[in-house]
């Protein structure tokens, strides 16, 4: 399983789509976003964790399309006729989307603090870092949904929508501050806001709030039961 | 039924598991049958392929050969009947490490060489092949580091067949190999799989052309309709189905009643000569031989096309020849 896995990170960091898109993207538009027009500190933070969430989902998504586009020619299916079991099959993808989360966590990190001079305590690069990768999981298993039960074109479509929208409502692009309160209310309940709080939490210098960790569980629940779905919909047709 | 003189090869890790294979058939049906909705794509087939055999499934497209490769391989679940691999059930014998397999319409693996690709299926089998003679096998050991997806259609096919191959398995199974291939790619691919079935493994291939499955089978199996028509030798085919054909030069003579001589079924006229299909060669050129009509007279035996057309032919109302404007057909 772990030759799955690397074999599978060596193809994802292989495609040039996903370097620019999962990593480059969120770099540039940290830099751009906080670098532009009037200068505050504190967004300097807050946008590099929300930047490095807003990577992070991408890269997590990215993992489904990666099974939709193995789907489509065949290599699921020929990996059914090796001694792999299916089991392993998941598992090994599941990580796959574990690893590949990891190089725009750390490469907006990075800018924040190279570039932009956002600075914090050693501990706290480290467990933001640390949340925002366990954190991705439930985004990991909501790409996999839709990479099991959707075509190859219509997962990268669903992907992004659910990539762009679940970003924009969590406040990853801009703060929520900056909403009108009752979106301020719904993006309370999303995913990526909650998913970026384990991180602001601990760039304020607190542990992440219960509720965060509360809302985040019932997602990962979710898009947990709709990866089982989706997987054991297309076992007939893999 | 013919089987592979390799079986006893020596110096192969397969040896072993022919050894506890022997009392039990490399691929066994029994009354297996597979419906899709309300077609019945498999329809109760019965077969035995032993260790070392090279068997070809023969059919036309839609015939039931995939279905029958996804029933073998535990990709579907028959309806009815039951399949077994070397005594066990499909996916144990997948699981096993038994089993290598060259699916159809399976595309090139993109981002990946095809060193990685072959190395990191021969990991998953319990006793792989070295890589390096996967792919010698395979004819690619010059295309190791190539990117798989940027290789030609011919090399591609060639890197599947080395994805089949790499565990080493004891059954090694393609379905439609040599599909969009060109002619000499062809035959380079059936150079390496005589070479990888010599040393003693179990082959099932399915196709369409029949050259091919009489060329490079020790059996073909005829499949029509979801079930087997015919199981035999090429030359056993063209037996049963008898006949011949016999030719010669008209000589300006007049074509009228040639289709009336005993044995005939059909006569074809192409420029000054005669071609006349017969089930009975001999009774044939003796009737010529009456009429004296024997200028450059050639008798051959019936072809494979000729067998595979009988054994199919009750299932479809198409022409019998391309060149059906100057054939005559009798009864």
């Amino acid at each position: 399983m772990l030759d799955y896995l690397r074999l599978e990170v060596r193809r994802t960091l292989r495609d040039a789509g996903f370097v620019i898109g999962g990593i480059g993207m969120p770099v540039l538009m940290y830099l751009l976003f906080t670098n532009l027009g009037a200068d505050d500190g504190g967004w300097k933070t807050g946008s590099m964790i929300g930047m490095a969430g807003y990577g992070a989902v991408g890269c997590a998504l990215n993992t489904g399309g990666g099974v939709a586009e193995d789907r489509a020619i065949g290599w699921l299916r020929q990996l059914r006729v090796t001694p792999m079991t299916p089991r392993q099959v998941v598992v090994g993808r599941t990580l796959t989307g574990s690893v590949t989360v990891l190089p725009a966590i750390v490469v907006v990190l990075a800018a924040g603090g190279l570039v932009n001079g956002v600075r914090l305590a050693a501990w706290q690069w480290a467990t933001i870092a640390l949340l925002l990768w366990l954190g991705s999981v439930p985004f990991t298993l909501l790409g996999l949904g839709n990479g099991y039960r959707l075509t190859g074109q219509t997962t990268g479509v669903t992907n992004m929508a659910c990539n762009l929208g679940l970003a924009v409502l969590g406040g990853l692009w801009f703060p929520v501050a900056l909403f009108p309160d009752w979106l301020r209310t719904l993006s309370a309940y999303t995913p990526t806001y909650r998913f970026a709080q384990l991180g602001t939490a601990v760039a304020d210098g607190h542990a992440p709030a219960l509720g965060a960790i509360l809302v985040l569980t019932l997602w990962l629940l979710a898009f947990g039961s709709y990866a089982v779905l989706s997987y054991r919909r297309s076992g007939r047709t893999v | 039924m013919t089987q592979g003189t390799g079986k006893q090869t020596a110096g192969t890790p397969a040896g072993a598991q022919a050894a506890a294979a022997q009392t039990d058939p490399a691929v066994r049906f029994t009354a297996a049958a597979k419906s899709f909705g309300a077609v019945r794509a498999v329809d109760g087939i019965d077969l035995d392929i032993a260790p070392g055999e090279t068997v070809a499934l023969l059919g036309r497209n839609g015939a039931g050969k995939s279905t029958t490769i996804s029933l073998l391989l535990g990709l579907n679940e028959p309806d009815e009947g039951a399949v077994r691999l070397f005594g066990a059930p499909p996916e144990l014998s997948v699981r096993a490490g038994r089993v290598g397999a060259m699916l159809q319409e399976a595309r090139a693996v993109p981002r990946v060489t095809v060193r990685e690709l072959v190395a990191f299926v021969a990991g998953r089998y319990p006793a792989p092949l070295p890589v390096s003679e996967a792919l010698r096998l395979a004819g690619i050991t010059e295309l190791a580091g190539r990117r798989v997806d940027r290789l030609s259609g011919g090399q591609t096919q060639r890197v599947r067949f080395a994805v089949a191959l790499a565990g080493n398995p004891s059954l090694i199974v393609l379905d439609e190999p040599t599909a969009a291939l060109d002619v000499e790619a062809r035959q380079a691919f059936w150079a390496s799989m005589r070479v990888f079935a010599r040393r003693g493994h179990t082959v099932l291939f399915s196709t369409h052309h029949l050259e091919e499955a009489d060329a490079y089978a020790d059996r073909i199996v005829v499949i029509d309709r979801g079930r087997i028509v015919a199981d035999g030798t090429g030359e056993q085919l063209k037996r049963s189905v008898g006949g011949g054909l016999v030719a010669f030069d008209l000589a300006g003579r007049d074509t009228a009643g040639l289709d009336l001589l005993p044995g005939v079924r059909s006569l074809e006229v192409r420029g000054d000569r005669a071609r006349l299909r017969t089930d009975d060669p001999d009774a044939t050129v003796i009737a010529l031989a009456g009429l004296g009509a024997i200028r450059g007279l050639e008798v051959a035996p019936a072809s494979l096309d000729d067998a595979f057309l009988a054994l199919t032919s009750t299932s479809a109302s198409t022409s019998t020849s391309p060149s059906t404007s100057s054939v005559t057909e009798v009864a």
